[in-house]
């Protein structure tokens, strides 16, 4: 337990001391959010747009697509960043010590996941400014369901970032993930409209879960493609393996 | 009970043989030096006996744990400063202390009054506040030192401390690496390319090269491997002179420039007892030159090339001093 609070205490305070950072991850999200969203919600303002969106407006049907991507990119990215601790030399701190390595990640990727998750929750806040039909009573379960996806994607990216050998690497990885996973999760667009071979796509991607959960909280039950049970076993699941992936890469760990 | 005992200690990269097959002990509360060029398998070995590597085959033995049956044994009995920096850049040099005190389990007042005892060591006490990353080179190894001796180990890793770093930092570095050892009598296992470091803090020496030891020994016996001190003296009537002859003149040649070279076994003792005789002769002697072995003519003897030198200095300490009379 030591071990595990001493990680997330290490992980807070890089993340505060890299205060552009912490803006850089807010703005970019609101990108999306306003100029995306915005954008888009005047050209479907119409009947027959509301009802490809489950009867709701757009910006409504974007917010926890929105929340769910800004989750997914930080903390695949606080995973990946395992590798600077390679590149700069901390990880062999960390390698040597007599502490339970298992323990040492676990608490590294709660960290991570609650500061990632304190930043989705800011985004839902400034959502509620722009989005009409949101449900309060929706954020505590949706912030839950993003700290289940923040967990499992930081073993990914952990994973990864420990099987890497090089920052080229790297970037390579973020190009090719990131941004289809996000079209292909229903954040953008309902999974209904996508052609046949996309949806199959769509179904094995964690994150139309998170982004289906998020959506049954924060909008109903009307606009959701999966029941609410499966969203949490799959995002459950999924979590479980991709964390126990990382502790069992991170057990292995030795320097060359 | 030895804090170190290796024994056919092989690791292998592939193809490659890094370490090929060494073995040797450490004493406990003496510091070992293990001298090499770069590339000699210096590092691997530290990275093996402190269970970041596994080895391929042999048998080591740190603080009395097998480092690959008890690697948790070993690695709560060892502190380690890395040849590469391994301190977390963003944070503080309090902080990266505190986090280090936390992991070895230490918590509290007793923490906080180690930390602060042991930045005051190291002089970073009024830097405590500061990123690491804006900390220079010797600040930056000066804090893992600290570090290091935060969970007070039985046995200290430095793998080369002082690489890279001013003259003066080196100084102050070694410093604090003789004040380790006197006051708390810790045994260190230090690897250096730099014989003036070797020579300076270790009680023994092994040397590395090729993935092979070559020679262990104490700096005075290493050098005894080469031969004999050897003294240059410059006479004001060189072709009246003969070979000097006495009990503790081991050898004398006459050199073409009429200059006359004698092994003796110490040229310190050797020297004014030359004096006296040649003024017995009634000679003036006008230049005195001696040499005496170094760690650099030692392994320049058994592997026919010298430890690449990167401080800068000369290598071969050759005291001149002229005599008026």
């Amino acid at each position: 337990m030591r071990v595990f609070i001493t990680m997330i205490y290490r992980q807070t305070k890089r993340f505060f001391r890299a205060r552009s950072r912490v803006m850089g991850m807010i703005i970019n999200p609101l990108i999306w959010l306003v100029f995306f969203g915005l954008g888009w919600s005047k050209v479907f303002d119409n009947p027959m747009a509301r009802t490809i969106f489950g009867g709701v407006d757009y910006l409504t049907f974007l917010a926890p697509g929105i929340f769910a991507m800004t989750i997914f990119n930080q903390s695949f990215v606080s995973g990946v960043s395992v590798i600077w601790d390679k590149q700069f030399g901390f990880l062999k701190e960390v390698l040597v010590a007599p502490a339970s390595r298992k323990e040492t990640i676990l608490g590294r990727l709660t960290g991570d996941s609650l500061l990632t998750t304190i930043q989705g929750f800011i985004i839902l806040l400034l959502t509620f400014l722009l989005a009409e039909n949101l449900k309060i009573s929706g954020i505590i379960p949706a912030l839950l369901i993003g700290f289940l996806l923040a967990i499992a994607f930081s073993g990914f990216g952990t994973s990864l970032a420990l099987k890497m050998e090089s920052m080229e690497g790297f970037q390579m990885i973020m190009m090719v993930l990131m941004l289809p996973l996000t079209f292909l999760s229903g954040a953008i667009y309902p999974i209904e409209a996508m052609p046949s071979w996309m949806k199959a796509l769509a179904y094995i991607n964690p994150l139309t879960y998170a982004v289906d959960g998020a959506r049954y909280y924060l909008v109903g039950a009307n606009v959701t493609k999966f029941s609410i049970t499966i969203d949490w076993a799959v995002l459950s699941l999924i979590a479980v393996v991709l964390v126990s992936l990382a502790m069992v890469e991170f057990e292995k760990a030795t320097i060359d | 009970m030895y804090a170190i005992e290796v024994e056919n200690l092989v690791k292998k990269y592939g193809d490659f043989e890094a370490v090929k097959g060494i073995s040797f002990k450490v004493n406990r509360g003496e510091i070992f030096g293990f001298l090499g060029p770069n590339g000699a398998g210096k590092t691997t070995t530290v990275h093996v006996l402190t269970t970041l590597l596994r080895l391929t085959s042999g048998k080591a033995t740190v603080a009395g744990h097998d480092v690959v049956k008890e690697p948790m044994e070993v690695r709560k009995r060892i502190g380690i400063v890395f040849q590469d920096p391994s301190l977390d850049r963003e944070l503080t040099a309090y902080e990266n202390m505190y986090i280090h005190g936390r992991i070895y389990g230490l918590t509290g007042n007793k923490l906080e009054e180690k930390i602060e005892r042991l930045l005051k060591f190291v002089e970073l006490w009024e830097f405590r506040d500061k990123p690491v990353k804006t900390f220079s080179g010797g600040m930056q190894r000066r804090l893992e030192i600290a570090r290091s001796l935060l969970h007070e180990p039985e046995i200290l890793f430095l793998d080369e401390p002082t690489i890279g770093l001013d003259p003066q930092t080196r100084a102050h570095i070694w410093d604090y690496i003789k004040a380790m050892k006197e006051e708390h009598n810790m045994t260190i296992f230090l690897t250096t390319h730099y014989m003036d470091e070797a020579e300076q803090l270790a009680d023994r020496i092994a040397i590395i090269d090729h993935g092979k030891i070559i020679a262990e020994g104490t700096a005075n016996e290493l050098k005894k491997l080469v031969g004999n001190d050897v003294v240059y003296l410059k006479l004001e009537a060189p072709e009246e002179v003969k070979c000097l002859k006495a009990e503790f003149i081991k050898g004398c040649k006459i050199l073409a420039d009429g200059k006359v070279q004698l092994e003796v076994e110490n040229a310190a003792e050797a020297l004014p007892k030359l004096f006296t005789l040649v003024q017995h002769l009634g000679v003036k002697i006008l230049e005195v030159t001696y040499h005496r072995p170094t760690l650099n003519d030692v392994f320049l003897h058994l592997t026919g090339r010298e430890i690449r030198e990167e401080s800068g200095e000369n290598p071969f300490k050759i005291v001149r001093m002229r005599v008026r009379r």
